[in-house]
């Protein structure tokens, strides 16, 4: 399925907004942009590689050519396209419950948005305006975003212990190793494939 | 909210017997007008949710159906088509969500799961054999005299007598039995721990619509069920699955492990499951088991991980904590509410004391069953993303230690600290402990829904 | 600055496809059966655009109704989507592509309007630019790492749990010996290549030392 490449997701989402709303969108996103800690929540979930929201006014659709037809639409559109782990339900299911003030905030300038609780009509809206990602690649297929995170601690950690241990006797290098151990102790889940969408 | 009909709901969703002897007998129905009349003749005898006044009966019956049971019943097909998605294809066909594939799929099911036909569970609980047998063979009459059903198996399941009286241990020696959830309008013998976390640090019970149809989720929303509303309301959906345990395996594993281990083989064994083999939370006493937590009521399910990120007492990826993550995700446990399952169950198999030798290819294991309103949201999410996958851990795709599908290669990790007697240590070349050898998903009608089934009854609207 | 978030920067071009009513297959659907054949994985064309995190091409036919009381609208033109997140700055990504992939450029934009071809970089950098759509709000949950950075850790973390399994037990001295082959054979490991389904390089790291006879 082309919407999915092993451990990662690729969610694309288009809701119209009456163009005189949008603009309380972008406040919201550059509120949030600048207030780190509103942010703390989406980090906390840890299932989202990227994610962005792309706001196009009826009027800047893009016009690259003399001969192409120019759009004359009524409404702004908003897009979503998130690179996230796990399935389809289960991340929805995450959002609903603890980042569903956020939710609102973003989405309840879309016509007809539902409330992101409770879940199953905010997930049929979803379904509503989600279109299918023809391609898909990524780089590191077999890691979540977790799997990336913890190889960073990991190699910071034999980074560090490299530097550390230069010299040592045995007895002093194996006490070191086990500072070493404990450190990395949390990070050493493997990667591989993800479990069948559902 | 309103509070809760007892009576018509089978006694076996609302409480854990405590009866040591059981046997699960699954039927095929001959047709539908005599199974109707079967299940018409099984209705008063069927155990429901009443208070007990005077102590526990002698047995208890209860009864539970997969989906072909009730089309073989000639339910309405906009009611049959109306039942959740996973119920309809039944347990066997979901095999790749659950990772019930290689040691754990259908080729190496007992006969019955793996190509029989079952329709109906019919499961007796009682305090002696005779009374079993007597019973049994009771109901064996009344399929007779109906011509409404035959038994294609039946699996017998018992708690172990040791020491002179009736253990809740399990094969692997650890004593099970701990942390099934409380839920609003159940009346239980409640302790702290059981529900869920509320932001000040207390328990409460969590949505009926949980554990029973027809009720308001932990979503505030109702969970998907069958119409007519008769037909779902105060029933629930089971998960039944027939755990063989490598039990020769397991004590060599932990054998050889323990002597590697400073901690000592006692304390290894505690850290696969989060449990000493007495009992006693991990998490509340890392360093030796303590008997007087495990007979406290509101101590001995009363912990949380918030203190114990890094797992150096309870380890991330032990059992207890896949099952019931408590606040270890963070959000105050809200993640958490919606993946509860309740679980019931004995052991199968004669209990082999530690210093008995035993074998892998024994019949012995566990009836593992639980109960949920949603099949989907609750076991099948447990099962595939916090046992066989561990990324909400943190953990990767590393497995539950001892109920993971391992496929020859995958490792356990245990945090520890810079204590030699608490050392980080890697349990790698993970054999399968558990294999599965059969089951399905069965639905547990109300009193009502017996009732309008056996009667024919059934209204879609 | 919107698009951007620490190194990583997150590109939307939505580039109008063109209509042509003689073509036997209409541009977006030839569009689609082309990009169902591209590979996924290590040989994709963005596994040569090394700088790619994760990126994807989506062909969007037409704009969501939702139902009354909304009004009913439709898009003149499809658009092919491309949403890409990637290193370092947009300039150099978009002359990576003309250089790396000409062929696969050509081959999925040659189904837009306006696309000039990627001979004169310069030109085709100005038209994606012309299809940008600037991101609204970016996250990027690891935002200061490259993607070679982030394959070699996945390399890392996999060869480390092995040695930590392997290496339990040992006398210090074993193990500092032990060690010190290991960050030898970490340090010499060819680079993890992009997009590979594995943890990252060609055959695992070999961890496994001759003497090992415990565990």
């Amino acid at each position: 399925m082309a919407n999915i490449n092993y451990k990662t997701y690729a969610m694309n989402a288009i809701t119209p907004m009456k163009w005189w709303k949008t603009w309380i969108v972008r406040v919201f996103f550059f509120i949030l942009g600048a207030v780190k800690p509103l942010q703390k929540d989406l980090v906390q979930l840890s299932f989202i590689h990227f994610a962005r929201w792309v706001i196009i006014k009826r009027t800047k659709f893009p016009h690259a050519a003399q001969q192409q037809p120019k759009e004359e639409l009524k409404y702004d559109y908003l897009l979503f396209f998130s690179n996230f782990n796990g399935t389809w339900n289960q991340y929805i299911d995450a959002f609903s419950a603890v980042l569903s003030r956020g939710l609102n905030a973003i989405w309840r300038w879309s016509e007809k948005f539902p409330g992101s609780v409770p879940v199953t009509p905010f997930k049929q809206y979803i379904a509503h305006g989600q279109f299918d990602t023809d391609y898909y690649y990524t780089a590191y297929p077999y890691a979540a975003t977790n799997d990336v995170k913890a190889a960073h601690r990991v190699q910071a950690a034999v980074e560090a212990f490299e530097k550390e241990c230069a010299g040592k006797s045995p007895e002093e290098f194996a006490r070191s190793y086990l500072t070493f151990l404990v450190a990395v102790q949390c990070d050493l889940g493997q990667t591989g494939k993800a479990p069948v969408g559902t | 909210m309103s509070k809760l009909d007892a009576t018509d709901i089978q006694g076996f969703v609302l409480r854990g017997y405590g009866l040591p002897f059981a046997r699960y007998m699954f039927l095929e129905i001959a047709d539908a007008h005599s199974g109707q009349a079967f299940i018409g003749r099984l209705l008063d005898q069927i155990t429901t949710g009443e208070h007990w006044d005077a102590g526990k009966p002698e047995w208890a019956l209860n009864v539970a159906f997969t989906h072909k049971g009730l089309v073989n019943l000639k339910l309405p097909d906009a009611s049959l088509l109306s039942f959740p998605v996973e119920f309809l294809q039944g347990m066997k066909a979901r095999g790749e969500i659950l990772y019930d594939t290689g040691e754990n799929g259908p080729e190496k099911w007992d006969a019955v799961w793996r190509d029989g036909r079952v329709d109906i569970w019919l499961a007796v609980n009682s305090k002696t054999k005779e009374t079993l047998d007597a019973g049994c063979a009771d109901l064996q009459r009344l399929m007779e005299e109906t011509g409404g059903a035959r038994v294609v198996d039946s699996q017998d399941a018992g708690a172990f007598f040791i020491d002179g009286h009736w253990s809740t241990k399990e094969h692997f020696g650890y004593t099970d039995g701990f942390g099934n959830p409380d839920f609003l309008g159940v009346e239980r013998d409640t302790q702290p721990g059981q529900g869920k976390l509320t932001a000040d640090g207390t328990w409460a019970p969590l949505a009926t619509g949980e554990l029973l149809l027809g009720y308001a989720d932990e979503a505030g929303e109702l969970p998907v069920a069958p119409i007519p509303h008769l037909l779902a309301s105060n029933g629930t959906f089971m998960v039944y699955r027939k755990l063989h345990q490598n039990v020769a395996t397991f004590r060599r594993y932990l054998e050889e492990k323990g002597k590697l281990y400073s901690g000592g083989k006692e304390k290894l064994a505690s850290k696969f499951i989060g449990r000493w083999r007495d009992g006693t939370p991990v998490e509340l006493s890392p360093d030796a088991p303590n008997q007087e937590i495990v007979q406290d009521k509101r101590r001995n399910v009363n912990f949380t991980f918030g203190n114990d990120q890094d797992g150096t007492r309870c380890p991330i990826g032990a059992h207890v904590r896949r099952m019931n993550p408590r606040d270890a995700f963070g959000f105050n446990g809200r993640l958490i509410n919606r993946r509860r399952i309740t679980r019931r169950g004995l052991p199968y198999g004669p209990y082999v004391p530690e210093d008995q030798p035993v074998r892998d290819d024994g019949e012995h294991g566990i009836i593992f069953m639980a109960l949920n309103a949603s099949l989907f949201r609750q076991f099948e999410f447990v099962q595939q993303q916090w046992v066989e996958y561990g990324n909400d851990a943190r953990l990767g795709n590393d497995k539950d230690m001892l109920m993971g599908n391992h496929e020859g290669r995958d490792r356990y990790t245990i945090q520890g600290t810079e204590d030699p007697k608490n050392p980080p240590f890697v349990c790698g070349g993970l054999p399968n402990f558990v294999e599965l050898r059969g089951g399905d998903y069965f639905f547990l009608p109300s009193m009502t829904a017996l009732r309008m089934i056996a009667a024919g009854t059934v209204d879609p609207r | 600055m919107a698009n951007q978030s620490g190194n990583v920067y997150g590109l939307t071009i939505l580039s109008p496809i063109l209509q042509d009513p003689n073509a036997e297959t209409s541009h977006n659907c030839a569009l689609r059966m082309k990009l169902a054949t591209l590979p996924r994985d290590e040989s994709s064309p963005f596994a040569r655009v090394s700088s790619t995190h994760m990126a994807r091409l989506v062909v969007m036919d037409d704009v969501v109704y939702m139902g009354m009381p909304s009004c009913e609208e439709h898009l003149k033109s499809q658009y092919l989507v491309f949403e890409t997140n990637f290193d370092g700055d947009l300039d150099t990504y978009l002359a990576l592509m003309a250089r790396e992939i000409p062929t696969e450029v050509d081959g999925i934009w040659q189904h837009c309007w306006g696309y000039p071809g990627v001979q004169d970089v310069g030109g085709f950098i100005s038209y994606m630019k012309k299809c940008q759509i600037t991101t609204t709000f970016y996250f990027a949950d690891v935002n200061n790492k490259t993607v070679q950075q982030t394959l070699k850790a996945l390399q890392t973390q996999a060869a480390v749990a092995e040695f930590i399994e392997h290496n339990q037990g040992r006398t210090p001295a074993e193990l500092q010996k032990s060690f010190a082959n290991f960050l030898q054979m970490l340090r010499n490991a060819p680079p993890p290549i992009p997009g590979r389904p594995g943890t990252g390089g060609p055959p695992r790291i070999e961890t496994r030392m001759k003497w090992a006879t415990r565990n």
